[in-house]
């Protein structure tokens, strides 16, 4: 039987750690990421945590499971990953929460567990909860809202602009302080 | 009876927001991230500074740090 040669170093790595050591990402890379997970974590079951998805992600590239196209980057990439992963959780809690049992009239041994595809009242409430917590973030930035509330509504950043009369100016300086708002906030471990 | 996912439902403005968002993070430069960093008196050069926390070491302390799974098994419901 074949030897498993005693590791080198016993300290368990996280995921985040062994793509650093590999040089994958960056330190910085991995603040934007853990600011992102945080993003993408919002509105899910509270037992889906932010870091669970981030060290996922990752570990999606170290094995292989997802192959990083040339022109995209790691970030980027991983951003995609996270997006995904959210959109599983998402389904899940949908199954979870919103399956419909059918039971078979005589029948005991065999009951038929049916999925909703359209979220329940809970997932919505979450759902519009998250994005009030995104509000409460630029609260005090009337600008920043407006924003936010044509994103919600599917404009693209022309539309926002026309529809609120902002300048190019005034909307590139509003994104750059939402920007500073959102690191600001993803980098803390503050409950989302 | 329940609606369907429609355009305006909470979890799609949700996600575009998100998405959205997630945009301006990927775009964020290091300046702005030390920066942010700064402003929470974080010290990024330190190990267990808080910006760390759940990337390199548990954000917060889990079980499985603690004990091993066999013990884990023998622990009251709800650990």
């Amino acid at each position: 039987m074949p030897q498993i040669p005693p590791l080198v170093d016993k300290r368990v790595l996280r995921p985040a750690q062994t793509a650093l050591a590999l040089e994958l990402v960056t330190r910085m890379d991995l603040l934007r990421l853990k600011s992102i997970a945080r993003m993408y974590a919002r509105g899910l079951p509270p037992e889906v945590t932010w870091e669970d998805m981030l060290q996922e992600a990752l570990t999606r590239v170290l094995v292989g499971t997802r192959q990083k196209p040339e022109d995209v980057t790691m970030v980027a990439f991983v951003a995609g990953i996270l997006r995904s992963l959210r959109a599983d959780y998402w389904r899940r809690a949908l199954k979870t929460n919103d399956a419909v049992r059918i039971d078979h009239e005589s029948d005991e041994s065999l009951a038929l567990v049916l999925s909703d595809p359209a979220p329940g009242p809970e997932r919505a409430l979450d759902a519009r909860q998250a994005l009030n917590a995104i509000k409460r973030l630029f609260s005090d930035d009337e600008t920043a809202l407006q924003i936010i509330n044509g994103l919600a509504q599917g404009l693209c950043a022309e539309q926002i602009r026309v529809a609120t009369g902002l300048s190019k100016t005034d909307y590139d300086s509003a994104r750059k302080r939402m920007r500073r708002a959102l690191l600001r906030e993803g980098l803390t471990c503050e409950p989302r | 009876m329940r609606t369907k996912v429609t355009k305006g439902s909470p979890e799609t403005a949700l996600l575009r927001v998100l998405d959205a968002l997630v945009e301006e993070l990927i775009e964020a430069s290091d300046e702005e991230i030390l920066e942010a960093a700064k402003a929470l008196r974080m010290d990024l050069a330190l190990p267990q500074s808080a910006a760390w926390a759940g990337v390199t070491y548990f954000a917060r302390p889990r079980l499985d740090e603690f004990f091993d799974v066999d013990t884990r098994k023998k622990l009251p419901d709800g650990h």
